[in-house]
């Protein structure tokens, strides 16, 4: 009885002990909290990567951090096809021929070429070596080839080596992978047989896909060629240190690499990979790297904080590609002319978009392209077809009336999932019902899917975009070529075909020059794509860091020339 | 002792009238949800919530009569524009390609004599200048601030490079200042000593045919140029395609106030039948059906959301708001369903039912007269409790992309647009943000004064 009373007592204590007791709770809770707080912060640093010292240059050390969107998802060169994996690829490996700071082609693991309407020759040099110290020899890049022909390979990219003779016989399986047409009559020396005149061939061998490939090395990987830093040989200026997946990778110059003094820089750390693009302007903020892109919702934060902004045009062309098979309405040539004269590239890029660099698309080919003199764009003009509503809406009417239609069905717009295709996309949406009444369903879609349901045809109008795979006009030109299986729309028009054929084989440049032209007025008087914008980058860079090359051709951004200034 | 006789009034035999009652009822009774909603009245936090509730249907039901503008009408020329901002803009000629004039040579060394070459106004800024005589120049790149370029030569943003004497500009203006660089280049494309700048503060520009299609001119045929118009209101100002807020906010609180709604009453009477199944037969029936709610609590509900929508064949492109709507229903009753059997697995055993069922009650009778309405309380703040969830679960989906197609817009939706532009236009996140919160905690609070107006043992606790 007696404690039951203390008990009550205890439980019902004066307002000051309430008081007393909550003050010690928060101490004790203050002081758990603080001990906590530095107990993870030690084994954070102590099992943590060393990502978290990344620091943007260093100028001792010549060494520098960056980011990247993604994780290389394929570093075997003779099977890689994306713009990350060919960045990497550019800096540990060399190929015959590489693009020099100036744009033009230089002497790589080849140091002379020459390319003749039967055969390409490249001598290569003796003291070209492999990361291990073995010399790279001519056996290499056939190897190389021969992997990326492999019909069980299906290198995506396989159709660039189709200029050599018998590849796409090999490709397909008709031919075995020794009747390549490719001689070595000595280690040294590479001989390329071509299936026909191409005289940009030199200007090919940049791509990834002819990067050599040891047979020994590669074979002794057991199929995981290219899957870690330990299961890739290095023929260029950097070699992979070590590759966190999905985390960091930490490239380091290559001591066996011919042209070693070339190099400046020791050590490039691929600190992060993230698309974030925020995140990585918080790096960059943070001085935790020394580079990264902006977009339109940056560039204001960008000049406050007084960064030396830079752009440039990647050479990209964005455009509305229809559907033109059969069974569709996209079909249809006076509902594609009524989108074409309904939706303005100039308000897509100056008020949607909003980024420096972008131009209103008006052709297939970019403006970097060279025509016979000067640029392509500026000895032949593309047509430009101005934006007239009511023009549109009769276009649209006559459709109607063709198709035998009562009311336009919806339509789907198959686009990319990222931040800018989904506003172009919703700009396309919106135009289109305000202007001509249709109703579009968008279906995003993230690229490798995008890609597979172009493939199959499985949209009406689709958001795409192509990039130049080799410098010459022939790159965008073939696209639309009934036979190109990149040509997802499945455009198909002897015309189209006749010009693509005259383009390949014409002898003088004037005349394939011509046949471009008609390729670009044809696609606009076919409204076979509505080009929308020639994309162009805006990006900053850390203000010690010099020589950083970006390119339209081969890998970028390329740091191969880079270095830190004091 | 006198001998004293009781005296009693005669009348004092007579019958009490029965008008008189004995027990005067000082206040009028009160049934159990008047009580109910006496105690909610005195709770002011709750009051205060249904009052934000109330306003909220009226926001999304009456709103888009009064307020009736189109959800996903673009407005080009007023993107992502501010709550409040100057709509102000001049009628200018249309818009006419450039023919830039013949260059001319500077006179003298270092000069550009940059200059505009007609008045600046945001439909275009052209600028011209003059060849300079130093011959280390090859081109030229021109830069544009919003800041003022300083003495550390802040430039700002790269617009092009060029090689002509002139550059028209036609991006992204905004009535604001803008301060123009141009420097020269020299042969190898590198940047020289050699610049000007010059600044300018724009007006809104907009032509007569744009001004007659977004019928801005009224009664007007034509207006002169030099003419004030006022653009379009957009109270809430727009978006990033130009779309008014307002009118995205008042379409999109449909969508999350139908999920937030619909989806917990339909999940709370399918858990309240299956939970009142369950309770009422006990026993092994009862052990069989609460495994199976086990089961299904364990069943992840973003991965049946999504494989709902593959069964349903939702494309892509097509409102996911059915399919989430279902997944909510089959997934999340079992809560409710277990928190009802706890219930009438309690008023089973009461007294009052037995003894109702001693005086021969039948089954239906017990149930309605006497569970279901014990049960009522729960049920209600169950409800009350799920409604902000499903709200909240519809923006999450909308904002990973799982919930409505553009251009129909969701607060959820609206906010991951928004999260890209929060440090340049905030007003884009934070308006559907602030109504996810506001409605959340509303709906909250509202659960919580009704849990403790329904809870019988508070009954006159005040």
């Amino acid at each position: 009885m007696h404690e039951t009373i203390t008990e009550t007592h205890s439980t019902a204590p004066s307002n000051k002990a309430v008081f007393s007791q909550l003050r010690r709770y928060f101490l004790y809770a203050f002081i758990a909290v603080g001990v906590l707080m530095f107990v993870l912060d030690y084994l954070a640093s102590s099992v943590g990567s060393d990502t978290q010292e990344a620091r943007a240059v260093d100028f001792e050390t010549q060494s520098i951090a960056i980011a990247i969107a993604e994780e290389p998802p394929q570093l075997n060169s003779s099977l890689a096809t994306d713009a990350v994996s060919g960045m990497v690829l550019g800096h540990i490996m060399e190929g015959l021929l590489r693009m020099g700071v100036d744009d033009q082609l230089e002497a790589g693991i080849a140091e002379r070429w020459e390319v003749t309407p039967e055969t390409a020759t490249f001598w290569l040099r003796k003291d070209a070596r492999w990361s291990d110290g073995e010399p790279i020899t001519a056996k290499d890049f056939l190897f190389a080839w021969q992997t990326a022909l492999d019909p069980d390979n299906a290198s995506e990219y396989a159709f660039l080596l189709y200029a050599i003779k018998n590849a796409e016989a090999i490709n397909q399986g008709n031919l075995p992978l020794t009747d390549l047409g490719v001689r070595i009559p000595d280690p040294h020396t590479l001989v390329v047989e071509l299936e026909r005149p191409v005289p940009f061939f030199d200007k090919m061998v940049v791509f990834p896909t002819f990067l050599p490939i040891r047979q020994d090395f590669y074979e002794a990987t057991g199929g995981r060629f290219g899957a870690d830093a330990k299961d890739l040989l290095y023929s260029g200026p950097f070699v992979m240190a070590s590759w966190v997946h999905g985390s960091s990778l930490l490239l380091q110059k290559n001591p066996y690499y011919w042209d070693k003094d070339r190099i400046r820089l020791n050590e490039i750390n691929v600190a992060y990979i993230t698309s974030d693009v925020n995140a990585r302007i918080n790096f960059f903020k943070d001085e935790r790297i020394a580079f990264t892109g902006l977009q339109a919702e940056n560039l204001i934060d960008a000049m406050r904080q007084k960064w030396p902004i830079k752009r440039y045009q990647d050479g990209t062309v964005f455009f509305l590609e229809f559907n033109h098979r059969e069974d569709r309405l996209s079909e249809n040539l006076n509902f594609r002319r009524a989108l074409q004269s309904v939706l303005d590239m100039e308000e897509l890029v100056y008020k949607v978009t909003k980024l420096p660099g972008y131009r209103p698309g008006e052709s297939l080919f970019p403006t970097f392209l060279m025509g016979v003199e000067k640029s392509f764009r500026q000895e032949y003009p593309a047509t430009k077809i101005p934006v007239d509503y009511a023009q549109a809406r009769a276009y649209l009417a006559q459709a109607k009336e063709e198709l035998g239609l009562a009311e336009w069905p919806e339509f789907v717009l198959l686009c990319g999932d990222n931040p800018i295709s989904n506003i172009q996309s919703e700009w396309v949406q919106g135009a289109l019902k305000k202007h001509l009444g249709l109703t579009l369903k968008i279906d995003k879609q993230i690229f490798k899917q995008r890609l597979a349901k172009m493939t199959a045809g499985d949209f009406d109008l689709v958001l795409a975009g192509w990039g130049p795979d080799y410098n010459d006009p022939l790159t965008f030109g073939d696209l639309f070529a009934s036979w190109n299986l990149n040509n997802r729309g499945r455009y198909a028009s002897p015309e189209m075909d006749r010009l693509i054929a005259v383009a390949q084989n014409a002898s003088t440049p004037q005349s394939r020059m011509e046949a471009f032209a008609g390729i670009q007025q044809l696609i606009i008087d076919d409204a076979v794509i509505l080009p929308m914008y020639e994309r162009g980058l805006t990006y900053v860079l850390h203000p010690k860091l010099k020589g950083v090359k970006r390119r339209v051709i081969g890998a970028d951004t390329d740091f191969t020339n880079a270095y830190v200034e004091r | 002792m006198a001998d004293v006789s009781p005296t009693l009034p005669v009348d004092a035999f007579a019958p009490l009238d029965t008008a008189q009652s004995a027990e005067q009822l000082t206040r009028p009774s009160l049934s159990y949800w008047q009580d109910a909603w006496r105690r909610l009245q005195a709770n002011k936090r709750a009051m205060a919530s249904l009052g934000i509730v109330m306003a909220l249907l009226l926001f999304t039901l009456a709103g888009p009569l009064v307020w009736q503008v189109d959800p996903t009408a673009l407005d080009p020329d007023q993107i992502s524009i501010a709550p409040g901002a100057d709509r102000s803009a001049m009628v200018v000629d249309e818009y006419q390609p450039w023919v830039p004039p013949a260059p001319s040579r500077a006179t003298s060394p270092g000069s550009l004599n940059l200059a505009f070459a007609e008045s600046p106004t945001t439909q275009s800024v052209r600028l011209v200048w003059q060849t300079p005589i130093d011959t280390n120049v090859f081109g030229y790149r021109i830069y544009r601030n919003i800041f003022p370029v300083g003495a550390e030569r802040n430039f700002g943003l790269p617009l092009t490079e060029t090689g002509n004497p002139f550059f028209e500009d036609r991006l992204d203006l905004k009535p604001s200042a803008y301060y123009y660089t141009v420097i020269g280049l020299n042969e190898f494309g590198e940047e020289t000593d050699l610049f000007a700048t010059i600044s300018t503060t724009l007006v809104r520009a907009i032509t007569v045919p744009e001004a007659r299609l977004k019928g801005l001119l009224g009664t007007l045929e034509s207006a002169a140029t030099g003419t004030e118009l006022e653009l379009k209101s957009h109270p809430l100002g727009t978006d990033y395609l130009g779309r008014d807020m307002l009118s995205r906010l008042m379409y999109g609180a449909r969508v999350s106030l139908f999920i937030g709604f619909f989806a917990p009453l339909l999940y709370v009477l399918v858990g309240v039948i299956y939970g009142s199944i369950a309770g009422f037969l006990g026993g092994s029936v009862d052990q069989l059906m609460m495994r199976f709610a086990d089961f299904v609590v364990a069943l992840p509900f973003l991965l049946f959301m999504i494989l709902f929508k593959v069964v349903f064949g939702i494309g892509p492109g097509e409102s996911g708001i059915m399919p989430m709507l279902i997944a909510m229903v089959v997934l999340l009753w079992p809560g409710t369903a277990r928190l009802v059997r706890g219930q009438i697995l309690q008023i089973r055993e009461e007294a009052y039912v037995s003894a109702s069922r001693l005086l021969g009650a039948p089954t239906g009778y017990l149930i309605f007269r006497h569970m279901v309405p014990n049960t009522l309380g729960v049920i209600l703040v169950t409800v009350t409790f799920a409604v902000p969830s499903a709200i909240f679960t519809e923006a999450f989906l909308s904002f990973i992309g799982m919930g409505v197609a553009p251009p129909t817009p969701s607060w959820g939706a609206m906010c991951n647009e928004g999260i890209k532009t929060m440090l340049t236009h905030p007003h884009e996140i934070i308006f559907p943000a602030a109504l996810i919160s506001i409605t959340v905690l509303a709906f909250n609070l509202l659960g919580d004064g009704l849990r403790d107006a329904l809870d019988a043992r508070m009954r006159n606790q005040d």
